[in-house]
């Protein structure tokens, strides 16, 4: 709220990590490799000027290398492995200084050989990307990481349920299909944005970051410090879908920061936004076999997850793709392979849906031409092997608080699909919250109402809002007057991160904790924490992947003109299950912001790539969608259930969206596997269609 | 150079590059709801009004500016009921785009007190939501231009 009474976010007066400023800063700008792979051979700064501090290869020879999964970063780039890769840096009084400064920084290169494509980065003779071998991150990654050494594939999960050959020679009826997925921009307005200060030997960063505790753990292992001496404090991000997430602008700007002995600055540009974090572009292989009934039996999947230059969460990605693949299905024999995999790209990370939706694109296509060759309806076929109450997945967990079925049939009457299902697509996903976790917070007493520390962060999608509302309920007052306190690692409680939707539904049973340790132990303050036990074997595939499920579903009603290959998306409905609502505004928001995301994931958002270079790289030519995309029927519904808890809902209606659309195609006989669907591919469908009449 | 501007409602002199664009201009001078985004006029995000028409402030030279009339949602009044329809609707989610949505929905209903949907649509092409908040961006014009209206509306 501003002094009009009015939300600071139509009066101008909210601050975003761009606005941060400190006394005395310089402003930064990056020397960035023109090549997608080389090795830098000398660096020539001395035409930077006088006011400027260039920051090079010998600057960093003392810091080590990072990862929030595989320790595979250099803060500064020796060998560049992707256009983009950060090879020095300069601070100067102004950004346009900096930028001019930059420009004048000679680096000499001498290329090697790369590779753009993940199923060519794993064949054998292929450029290795880190040859030395990446090493596993230790205690800050959640998950095991396997990777394959001597080849491009920094980890490898695999989940085995009852024996898939078997199952396969049970089944009558078997399609194998292959889909491609690119790589797209989250896009945030806001750019990647911080200011890095060093001060007593401390290091404080102001950031717009989903994962400040991550952050904070990636640069002391860069910097060789205690985590205590590094402080980040997070801003308000003017969006971020998981684009500001682990170290992205802020080592390199703390070194630089380190060598000026002054404040230093950062903003990215938008040309800069497309080389510095993007969606992973897949490959996936599904083979499905069935009963003639339609009952499933056996599934197979082989993915191949291009992770781009450098691992970041990809080992993660992989294994969400790999299990969501699997679908909310009762089937007794599943094999998934799915590989994270270095390529010449810029590297790929989390985005919202954290690659749920590449398999499920993939599996939910072929759940449609399967029901063709049994001749079942789809949403028969579907329901006939949904997973319910009390079933095991095929991680081995038992299943509870089901309602996959209540999702799709909602879609299904959405468009009506009973009655015609021609020019009609569903989609039904099953998908986990990150495992295992922990999320602390505490709530003090104020002279007037309550302060809540958090290190949740907010990025648009009403975090504070929906917490201010949690703790009125609990505390007996009115959201207004409770503050929530920014982001800090020096003064808010430990939280894994804010991904994974999973946010309301962990802080909110957190903050339960703590109203209970204020009013009994009548503190002035109260602490709460849970922890969320879990995580998958990643050889077998077997554990617990989530404590509870994101569960939701899409329908699309779509017309094409065959002459042009225009398609019209004339009906869009996502659904999802929230148990129970906290935030109704709110949740409404985010479920049609992931809704509109993941219709133009299948239209029209891919970055190009020509020889590692993006082809797109600016607003113009990189479609997001507008006002005027919205499909003529633009609707969603959110689940609730009686008693249930708070389920998290940010993301769970991007990954059914392109199925669904991709679905309604082939109910008219129409058949596209990659993404996005453009009009030269429906054109090359309708062709395909015409020669196989 | 200087650019003597009426900035807000006030008469302001601004320091600035002959080469210089109005939107660094403006976030140099404090106004940080005009917002560096795409950098090439397709966004919104750096909306102004300039003489009350909407201008993308990465493409306009500051220097252009002289003698006219520059608004930002800062000079805005409180009872302003565009700002106020937008809160009303909920029409925002990170809040980066809503200032540029602000003004480009009061040149409109200045232009056209009645727009229908897709007369909204339209003037809105210029303006991008990634938090895709488009439906309640509608709805707050809708409501807006009601509000001017005092109720008499053909829809
Ligand atoms: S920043 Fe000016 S229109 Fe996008
Ligand atoms: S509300 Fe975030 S960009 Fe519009």
């Amino acid at each position: 709220m501003s002094a009009s009474g009015l939300d600071a976010r139509v009066t101008g007066q909210l601050r975003y990590a761009v606005d941060a400023e400190r006394p005395g800063m310089l402003h930064a700008a990056f020397v960035r490799s023109p090549h997608a792979h080389a090795r830098v051979v000398s660096i020539d700064a001395t035409a930077v000027g006088a006011d400027c501090v260039a920051l090079t290869g010998e600057d960093v020879a003392d810091l080590r290398r990072y990862g929030c999964q595989v320790r595979d970063e250099h803060v500064l780039a020796a060998v560049a492995r992707h256009v983009g890769d950060v090879v020095a840096a300069v601070a100067a009084p102004t950004p346009r200084a900096a930028r001019e400064a930059a420009d004048r920084v000679e680096v000499r290169y001498e290329e090697l050989p790369a590779v753009y494509d993940p199923v060519e980065a794993v064949e054998p003779g292929a450029p290795l990307l880190h040859p030395d071998g990446a090493h596993s991150a230790g205690e800050a990654v959640s998950i095991g990481v396997r990777p394959l050494a001597g080849t491009n594939a920094c980890h490898r999960f695999r989940l085995v349920h009852g024996d898939v050959a078997a199952g396969f020679g049970d089944a009558e009826v078997v399609v194998q299909r292959a889909y491609r997925t690119p790589s797209a921009a989250h896009a945030p307005m806001e750019p990647h944005a911080a200011v890095a200060e060093w001060e007593d030997e401390r290091l404080t960063i102001w950031t717009g970051t989903q994962t400040p505790f991550n952050l904070r753990a990636d640069l002391a292992v860069a910097f060789g410090l205690d985590e205590e001496r590094i402080r980040i404090v997070g801003g308000t991000m003017g969006g971020s879908f998981g684009a500001k997430t682990f170290v992205r602008q802020e080592a390199v700007l703390a070194a630089l920061a380190r060598k000026a002995g002054r404040p230093v600055k950062v903003v990215l540009d938008r040309a800069e936004e497309f080389v510095t974090l993007n969606r992973h572009p897949s490959v996936i292989r599904v083979r499905l076999g069935a009963r003639r009934d339609g009952s499933l039996v056996a599934k197979e999947l082989d993915c191949w997850v291009d992770t781009g230059a450098y691992a970041d969460c990809g080992p993660g990605v992989a294994t969400k793709l790999g299990y969501a693949g699997v679908g909310p299905y009762r089937i007794p024999h599943v094999r998934v392979d799915a590989l994270a995999i270095y390529t010449n790209l810029p590297p790929n990370g989390a985005y919202r849906g954290y690659g749920a939706m590449q398999s499920i694109w993939a599996s939910e296509r072929t759940m449609d031409v399967l029901a063709a060759e049994v001749d079942l309806s789809p949403l028969e076929l579907r329901r006939r092997n949904l997973l319910r109450d009390g079933d095991r997945f095929a991680t081995g967990e038992v299943m509870h608080d089901v309602q996959f079925e209540r999702c799709l049939q909602a879609a299904a009457d959405a468009v009506d699909y009973e009655r015609d299902p021609r020019g009609k697509g569903l989609c039904v996903l099953l998908k986990g919250m990150q495992t295992p976790s922990r999320a602390a917070i505490s709530v003090q007493r104020a002279p007037v109402g309550y302060v809540i520390h958090t290190a949740a962060t907010e990025m648009g999608q009403g975090m504070r809002r929906s917490l201010q509302l949690l703790g009125a309920e609990l505390l007996g007052c009115e959201p207004g007057q409770i503050e929530i306190a920014a982001p800090d690692t020096d003064t808010s409680p430990y939280d894994t991160r804010t991904t994974s939707s999973r946010t309301t539904h962990m802080m909110g049973r957190a903050l339960e904790e703590a109203v209970r340790d204020l009013r009994t132990n009548s503190n002035e303050r109260g602490y709460g924490e849970i922890r969320n036990e879990g995580g998958l074997d990643p050889d077998s595939g077997q554990g617990i992947a989530s404590t509870h499920w994101h569960q939701g579903a899409a329908a699309a009603r779509v017309t094409v003109d065959e002459e042009t290959g225009k398609l019209t998306v004339d009906h869009l409905h996502g659904v999802a299950y929230a148990g129970r609502i906290v935030n109704p505004e709110g949740a409404a928001l985010q479920n049609e912001g992931a809704l509109l995301m993941g219709l133009g994931t299948t239209l029209f958002e891919a970055i190009e790539f020509a020889d590692g270079q993006v082809a797109n790289a600016n607003l113009s030519d990189y479609n997001l969608p507008a006002t005027g995309d919205l499909p003529t029927r633009f609707t969603h519904e959110i689940i609730e259930r009686e008693g249930a808890d708070v389920h998290g809902l940010g993301e769970t209606v991007l990954p059914p969206v392109p199925a669904a659309i991709g679905n309604a195609l082939f109910s008219l006989g129409l058949d596209v596997a990659e993404l996005p669907i453009s009009a030269e591919r429906v054109l090359a469908a309708v062709d395909a269609r015409r020669e196989r009449s | 150079m200087n650019v003597a501007l009426e900035l807000n409602g006030r008469s302001v002199g601004l320091e600035c590059e002959p080469d210089e664009m109005l939107l660094a201009v403006l976030r140099r001078e404090g106004l940080r709801s005009v917002r560096a985004t795409c950098g090439i006029g397709v966004c919104g995000a750096c909306t102004v009004l300039v003489d009350g028409e909407p201008v993308s402030g990465c493409l306009m030279l500051a220097a252009l500016s002289a003698g006219r009339r520059v608004t930002t949602v800062e000079g805005l009044s409180s009872a302003d009921p565009v700002p106020r329809a937008f809160v009303e609707a909920h029409a925002y989610q990170c809040g980066w785009c809503t200032p540029g949505f602000i003004l480009t929905a009061k040149a409109l209903l200045a232009d056209n007190p009645d727009p229908s949907e897709a007369e909204i649509g339209e003037a809105l092409g210029g303006n991008l939501c990634r938090c895709g908040s488009y439906v309640e961006i509608v709805a707050a014009i809708r409501r807006a231009a009601a509000e001017l209206a005092g109720g008499a509306l053909r829809q």
